[in-house]
């Protein structure tokens, strides 16, 4: 008997030093944390119900003073009865359970079971205890305890039960329960030493739970924290070694579910103001490209409002919009955390936990938070990564694209740096040249004929800073190129670059062209001069005879005969123009538009318009062809003029015009239509505008003024609105003033 | 007055022919260069009309050349040939007077026919003495000019222009004056007249055409006869 006395003994003792080596492991880890003050409140009281049944035990077998076990038994019953409530307050705080009332019903029963241990060694009340021979101890013990015990340790298992999914340990669970058990069976079984039995249950139920405890608050954190280093590690990895970007996303996908011990998670990417699911870890893979719109569902809400969002049941805590389908059905709980790089939402990572799953706790929050913001850099890290790399991939693509044109195209391709050197051509150029392959860097006049390159450089170059390009011809080989320059680099100049054309079937095809025009206007005078002079004497033939149909048909011959001699005059001079030389003379506007004046004052009277003309005193001379710019005036008056009703105003004005000279001729005539705006310059195209239709012309009219005004190195243009008149603008360098 | 019309396009020569009969002028009509210069010779007409461009060889400019070495009658070119400026100048330069170009109505024809005729008849005026300096010689009156100590050849409207230049000696006459007065009112815009014929007489009275002293153009303006010392020797 003593022998099995012992082993209880010192079975007791070796749990509750463990129990107390435990306590002090988690005390010195942490005092402030509440589990662990609770725990040794716990473990307190749970020495107490030992030492209290310990002593009453010795007391027994020694015959000790029955004051003294009675001292014994109250300490033993206060230990028990603490005890029960402290299992509860300690399950309570596992499963987080704060509220007003739960530590005030914890301290109110403390308070309560001191009170009355205390008024029952005052009033020295009865213990109901039998003692027998051979140390055995009955004890029954107070209503008021097992009242206490009753009410405490269902609330226990109730808690247990219903948040067991919030106890990650499993031996903290069974601990609980042991534990519960021990004290129900001292309950039920009055014998002291059965009672030891239930203690020593008791005992080893405290050690599972401080062990399990001790577990939870640093063995477990330590683990966890060693994969959360390993997790950030791989984020981080992932940042730096610029792998592509659904990498990535699955990495921090994978890591999340393995650091939060979730079931699965997934990554929405801001995408347009929308919300894409570009990942998805241990979620069906059909859910991937989903969208939701901002402030749908609770990954829209957190890239919204860029705050976090954790629900410990999806069905139960979440009202708004769903995020996937079946969230309703399969989610359990769930942490959303935004993911933001240069204060943007560039997307948001969603870990969830099934329903059997187990509960997220602000702790993850935080943890997510944190993998979250290494996520976003990764993200976004790699996203410029890929865009650079696009961008790259273009650049390199458009340059070889570029390459094989050069390389690939007849047109031999030169470029030289400032210094007139030669930094590429084409094989076209070699070949063209006889191009060495030593001959970079050389200079171009050591490489190129004389003939070939400008005969003016400073003149080029100063042109080509004007306007960007310069055009010269050059002959080779009995070949005629066009020779464009262009400028290399921008806005620093590098070089010039010069692009050949081989033109010569082109000059030959103009040349056969002009003789082609020259042949056939011919043919065409002499017939044209055949039946004019016809006409003329049969005019003067019947005319008096006074047939008014032979008159109207004369008439209407002459008028036909006209217009092809207009045409043909037309083609002629574009001709001309295209092809004569151009005088180099000083021009002065005031006189050319006098001159046009005398010339079309006629024409204005017999459709009674009024002719006026404007010049401004201070207006520069410019250089060219005054016959031939005279003609470019006279043809837009006259149009003018005919395109404009009787009673009509044509005004010429010649003004000054920055350092040039600008002609306006003005109608109040029917207008042009501003989709013809560039037609108009064209060869034979004529208005079809109504009112037009009795307006006789060649249609060559203002592609003559278009020539001409170029070959003077101006510009023309127009201004009209239909009904209300016509303005045609001749823009021309002016000459400096002497 | 009788002209002569050469043309290989029938209708046209008809037409001017009928034309010209109407308005009292003798009309001999040939189709082609050669029987042109021949009948040239063998009617001696008061004014030559000629084409350009003719079959068989010779063309109006070789037949114009060809009377020029013989007479000073009145040409007139009337062609559809002319694209540019240099095909006017050429066809002046071959001697002609005139140059119309195809296609021409039969009143103006006429009007300018008559022009020719007038200017070719103009007389000198009476109190100009004319002009000797040793080398160059012009005898108003007779409608003579010597270079050198020899007659030299020049058309009617050559001689007019020199005529114009000279009674202005030192004065620069300008473009439309010169037109006004050698050519008639009607021509002031055939501007490139007095330089084709500026240069034709530089050429012929000019110790050096390149750089003459007789003729001397005033740039822009016009041009200006001026007369030499008579003591200036005058040779190559």
């Amino acid at each position: 008997m003593s022998f099995f006395n012992s082993i209880t003994l010192l079975f007791n003792g070796i749990t509750l030093a463990l129990s107390l080596s435990f306590l002090l492991i988690i005390l010195w880890q942490d005092t402030r944390q509440e589990l662990n003050q609770f725990f040794a409140i716990f473990l307190f009281l749970v020495m107490c119900w030992n030492a209290g049944s310990l002593l009453a035990q010795t007391a027994s077998l020694i015959d000790a003073d029955l004051s003294f076990i009675k001292i014994a038994i109250s300490l033993m019953e206060l230990g028990f009865t603490g005890s029960s409530i402290a299992i509860y307050t300690l399950t309570a705080v596992l499963v987080r359970i704060h509220t007003r009332r739960f530590r005030w019903l914890a301290f109110t029963g403390m308070a309560l079971i001191l009170a009355y241990q205390f008024f029952l060694i005052v009033t020295d009340a009865p213990i109901r205890f039998e003692q027998f021979d051979a140390g055995i101890f009955t004890y029954q013990p107070q209503p008021v305890s097992a009242i206490f015990y009753l009410i405490f340790d269902t609330s226990t298992f109730y808690l247990v039960w219903r948040y067991r999914r919030k106890i990650r340990s499993r031996s903290l669970v069974v601990g609980i329960v042991l534990f519960v058990i021990g004290q129900s069976l001292g309950l039920l079984n009055p014998e002291l030493r059965a009672l030891s039995i239930s203690i020593n249950l008791s005992s080893f139920a405290a050690l599972m739970i401080s062990f399990s405890i001790l577990r939870q608050e640093i063995i477990t954190p330590l683990a966890e924290r060693v994969v959360q280093v390993e997790a950030m590690h791989k984020v981080s990895l992932a940042i730096t070694s610029q792998i592509s970007i659904d990498t990535v996303l699955n990495q921090i996908a994978t890591q999340a579910v393995g650091w939060l011990d979730a079931d699965g998670s997934g990554i929405f990417l801001n995408r347009e103001n929308e919300l894409e699911l570009a990942t998805v870890y241990n979620l069906p893979r059909q859910f991937v490209h989903r969208r939701i719109a901002l402030g749908e569902g609770i990954a829209g809400k957190v890239a919204q409002t860029h705050q976090s969002i954790h629900v410990e049941s999806y069905p139960r805590d979440w009202r708004g919009k769903d995020d996937l389908p079946l969230a309703q059905e399969t989610f359990g709980s769930v942490i959303c955390v935004p993911l933001i790089y240069g204060g943007e939402v560039i997307g948001t990572l969603m870990v969830i936990a099934g329903q059997q799953g187990r509960l997220f706790n602000p702790n993850d929050v935080y943890l997510l938070e944190l993998l979250g913001s290494q996520a976003a850099v990764a993200i976004a890290h790699s996203q410029l990564f890929a865009d650079q790399r696009a961008a790259t991939l273009q650049a390199a693509a458009a340059r070889s694209q570029l390459e094989t044109v050069l390389i690939g195209t007849e047109n031999p391709v030169i470029a030289v740096d400032r210094q007139l050197r030669l930094i590429f051509a084409n094989p076209a150029a070699e070949a063209l040249f006889s191009i060495q392959y030593n001959a970079r860097d050389r200079l171009i006049t050591e490489i190129f004929p004389a003939n070939t390159l400008p005969s003016n450089f400073r003149e080029v170059l100063s042109e080509l800073r004007r306007n960007r390009t310069h055009v010269y011809e050059v002959s080779l080989d009995n070949k005629i190129y066009l020779c464009h320059l262009a400028l290399l680099g921008r806005p620093r100049i590098a070089g010039w670059v010069a692009v050949l054309n081989d033109v010569t079937q082109l000059k030959e095809l103009d040349r056969l062209k002009s003789e082609m025009v020259r042949m056939t206007s011919h043919d065409l005078k002499n017939p044209l001069q055949a039946a004019m002079a016809n006409l003329d004497l049969l005019r003067d033939d019947v005319w008096d005879s006074g047939n008014s149909e032979v008159q109207q048909s004369i008439e209407a011959i002459e008028k036909q005969l006209e217009r092809m001699y207009r045409i043909i005059n037309g083609i002629l001079d574009l001709e001309r123009i295209k092809t004569g030389t151009q005088l180099q003379e000083i021009c002065r506007p005031a006189r050319l538009v006098e001159e046009t004046l005398e010339e079309l004052q006629h024409l204005a009277d017999d459709k009674a318009i009024r002719l006026d003309a404007t010049v401004d005193a201070n207006i520069p001379d410019f250089m060219g062809d005054p016959e031939q710019f005279k003609r470019a005036l006279i043809n837009l008056v006259e149009n003018a003029i005919k395109f404009t009703p009787s009673g009509g105003i044509v005004t010429i004005v010649g003004r000054q015009n920055n350092a040039g000279v600008l002609f306006e001729i003005k109608d109040n005539g029917i207008g042009i239509p501003v989709e013809l705006h560039t037609q108009i310059f064209e060869r034979f195209f004529r208005g079809r505008q109504k009112g037009v239709e009795h307006v006789s012309g060649s249609g060559l009219g203002l592609s003559l003024v278009k020539t001409i005004v170029e070959n003077h190195h101006g510009r023309v243009w127009l201004e009209s609105q239909v009904g209300a008149g016509t303005t045609f603008f001749v823009a021309l360098p002016g000459i400096a003033v002497k | 007055m009788k002209v002569l019309i050469v043309d290989d396009e029938q209708a046209i020569r008809d037409a001017l022919g009928r034309k010209l009969r109407r308005e009292g002028f003798d009309v001999v009509l040939c189709a082609d260069g050669l029987e042109g210069l021949r009948a040239f010779h063998a009617e001696r007409p008061d004014l030559v009309v000629l084409d350009i461009i003719m079959p068989g060889g010779m063309d109006g400019l070789t037949v114009c050349r060809r009377i020029r070495e013989v007479a000073d009658t009145p040409v007139m070119m009337l062609s559809a040939q002319a694209i540019t400026e240099e095909d006017v100048i050429q066809g002046l330069t071959a001697g002609a007077d005139e140059y119309l170009i195809k296609p021409v109505r039969l009143n103006e024809f006429v009007a300018r026919i008559q022009a020719l005729l007038r200017r070719a008849q103009i007389a000198a005026p009476e109190n100009e003495q004319g002009y000797n300096d040793g080398y160059l010689t012009i005898d108003l009156h007779r409608r003579h000019v010597h270079v050198d100590g020899h007659k030299i050849h020049l058309t009617p409207t050559e001689f007019k222009l020199l005529a114009v230049l000279m009674e202005n000696a030192g004065r620069v006459v300008s473009q439309r004056d010169l037109l006004e007065q050698v050519w008639g009112h009607e021509y002031i815009d055939d501007i490139y007249y007095p330089r084709v014929y500026i240069s034709q007489l530089r050429r012929k009275i000019e110790p050096d055409a390149a750089n003459p002293i007789y003729i001397l153009t005033e740039h822009r303006i016009g041009y200006r006869f001026e007369k030499q010392s008579p003591t200036t020797p005058k040779s190559d």
